[in-house]
């Protein structure tokens, strides 16, 4: 059997466990949702700060709902991996006369996949709401595509989690982790406007690079300035991550 | 490799990380066709073994070959040819039992549609075309282990693994799980199988290995090793359960009575005699004479307890339902209901 049709096999029972966890997925739009009524409407006098790139504050916050809901993404499928440990279904596939790459690459496309659904469906819900793409649909299938791949490498930190700890106490407590990634960034507020420790905090966060990429792609278009810097952290860090999941993989599954 | 040996170790050492010694220098082999019993306590090193043969441990050193396949250099080839039944069930909850299966046949190797027949002719096999649609997570124990079962038979392997198959089922479902596989047997499939339960391995097998702390301690078919028990054997209970006094009653029948051996067994003295009903008596005579009380007497056949007894010193307890017990931790993460 070709590494191709076992990888489609394991990434279709991936995403079928997905669908049956409804809960799951409700609780990541819910999470979204919450996002944008929380933080867009009450802080949209912060549009009124002289240099704020924009005068939506919905659509400025549509850039940091993406990424965040990406990069909890690499929590939950931390624990579903450890799930499949636990239960010894993962064992189970192992034992299978596969090609051990396919069981990593299923599980990492399903997570692209995922990211890639709940991406869209904050892009709906942001339309739903108001905000313009300025980067027109060519824009809205660049922000899917770098979801996806932001999605392949935030899944390969939360495999390597669950991997190397087996816990279930620190697989569920990993967005401990992904929490800084996700808040020291450029989320509310731009880059000028930031001072201090947050400031350089700021710059040193990879997550950030991807933040602004996508949220320029919104709230001005293809301003190529903004957009590489993002691109080249998200093909940097998707490799360096792909590559460490799968030395931890060839670890664990020797 | 004989071509007769399904599964040849020789020299088998398994040392885990921290210095744990798992399996220390065991040698068996086990024959096309044979119905073959690990029987060990908790912590003896079935699992472990098993683990290595079906690759999915790394030995520490010896020598491994299964369907003639050196576990090392081929992995693959050794996957292919063995179902694997394990312990900790390692089942998908959320599949349904249908499309659990039809994944296991693809992954081994099945076109879609062989798979989905196969599926449904295992299911059909084991009783469970009716809940076949249903997720595996809402399965009771003894479905859990059939359609595990069923996952390891999907390929139509000539050697089955099967840990602890029965552990944590009510008497009904060990039984019917032993048909299952005496039929498999029957069939021409060569079964390995892990127990800690005497009544199973004496029920189903045809070869026995113990195993103990590592160290296979006896090896044969289960009437060969009852035979070297030799006679019978007289279980002593005295009233009360003071130590003392079973200390007392062991010197008295070690040193003054005809006896082949006296060991302390989960509920009293294990006296191993040439004849039981002529031991008896003298038993009876000398424990009172030294003013011993007796509560209750019996004689049997030797059976595997006291074949582990006479090699071990020591009873198998077995411990119940620990195969469901990871299943059962995992159960509330996933928000299913408690089967």
């Amino acid at each position: 059997m070709t590494v191709a049709r076992e990888t489609y096999f394991i990434y279709v029972r991936n995403l079928r466990a997905w669908m049956a966890q409804p809960a799951l997925v409700i609780s990541t739009v819910t999470f979204s949702l919450f996002m944008f009524l929380f933080f867009g409407a009450p802080l949209s006098g912060m549009t009124a700060i002289p240099g704020f790139p924009s005068d939506d504050y919905q659509a400025y916050i549509t850039g940091m709902v993406i990424v965040m809901a990406v990069v909890f993404n690499g929590s939950d499928v931390a624990f579903s991996l450890l799930t499949d440990m636990l239960s010894g279904y993962f064992d189970k596939l192992l034992l299978a006369p596969v090609n051990r790459f396919s069981i990593l690459m299923g599980t990492l496309l399903m997570s692209g996949t995922r990211a890639m659904i709940q991406v869209l469906g904050i892009m709906v819900m942001a339309a739903i709401l108001g905000v313009r793409f300025e980067g027109g649909l060519l824009g809205l299938l660049a922000i899917l595509a770098a979801a996806t791949t932001f999605g392949i490498a935030t899944a390969c930190l939360g495999l390597i989690i669950a991997l190397k700890t087996k816990s279930v106490q620190v697989t569920q407590n990993s967005w401990l982790l992904f929490m800084p990634l996700a808040f020291l960034t450029t989320a509310f507020m731009p880059r000028d406007l930031l001072t201090g420790w947050f400031k350089v905090a700021v710059m040193l966060n990879p997550v950030d690079y991807v933040m602004v990429g996508v949220r320029t792609i919104v709230i001005e278009g293809w301003n190529w300035d903004s957009i590489l810097p993002g691109f080249w952290v998200l093909v940097v860090t998707t490799v360096i991550m792909l590559t460490a999941a799968t030395w931890a993989y060839r670890r664990e599954t020797a | 490799m004989p071509d007769e040996n399904m599964v040849e170790v020789g020299d088998l050492v398994k040392i885990y990380p921290g210095g744990t010694r798992a399996v220390s220098n065991i040698d068996f082999s086990v024959s096309k066709g044979d119905f073959f019993g690990f029987l060990g306590p908790n912590g003896a090193g079935k699992t472990t073994t098993m683990k290595i043969l079906a690759t999915l441990l790394k030995k520490t050193s010896g020598v491994v070959t299964v369907a003639g396949r050196d576990v090392d250099s081929e992995p693959k080839a050794v996957r292919r040819s063995i179902g694997f039944a394990m312990q900790e069930v390692g089942l998908d909850d959320l599949a349904a039992g249908r499309d659990f299966l039809r994944l296991q046949g693809v992954l081994y190797g099945l076109s879609a549609r062989e798979s989905r027949r196969r599926a449904d002719d295992l299911l059909e096999l084991v009783g469970l075309t009716s809940v076949a649609g249903r997720r595996v997570g809402t399965y009771s124990g003894g479905m859990r282990r059939r359609v595990d079962l069923a996952g390891a038979l999907m390929h139509s392997p000539d050697l089955l693994f099967l840990d602890e198959p029965t552990v944590g089922l009510d008497p009904q479902s060990r039984l019917t799980m032993w048909e299952h596989l005496d039929n498999l047997n029957a069939g021409g499939v060569t079964i390995l199988l892990t127990t800690q339960m005497m009544e199973e391995a004496d029920r189903l097998c045809r070869s026995i290995a113990i195993i103990d702390q590592g160290r296979i301690v006896a090896e044969g078919s289960p009437q060969s090793l009852k035979a070297d028990v030799g006679g019978d054997v007289v279980q002593v209970v005295l009233e009360g359960a003071d130590d003392a006094l079973y200390a007392k009653a062991e010197d008295a029948l070690r040193q003054r009575a005809r006896v082949d051996a006296v060991n302390r067994a989960d509920h009293g003295l294990a006296v191993t005699v040439k004849d039981g009903s002529a031991a008896v008596p003298a038993i009876v005579g000398l424990l009172h004479d030294d003013g011993i009380p007796v509560a209750n007497l019996s004689v049997a056949r030797p059976s595997l307890d006291d074949v582990f007894l006479k090699h071990t010193g020591r009873t198998i307890r077995v411990e119940e339902a620990t195969g469901d017990e990871v299943g059962e931790m995992m159960r509330p993460l996933m928000g299913l209901k408690k089967r």
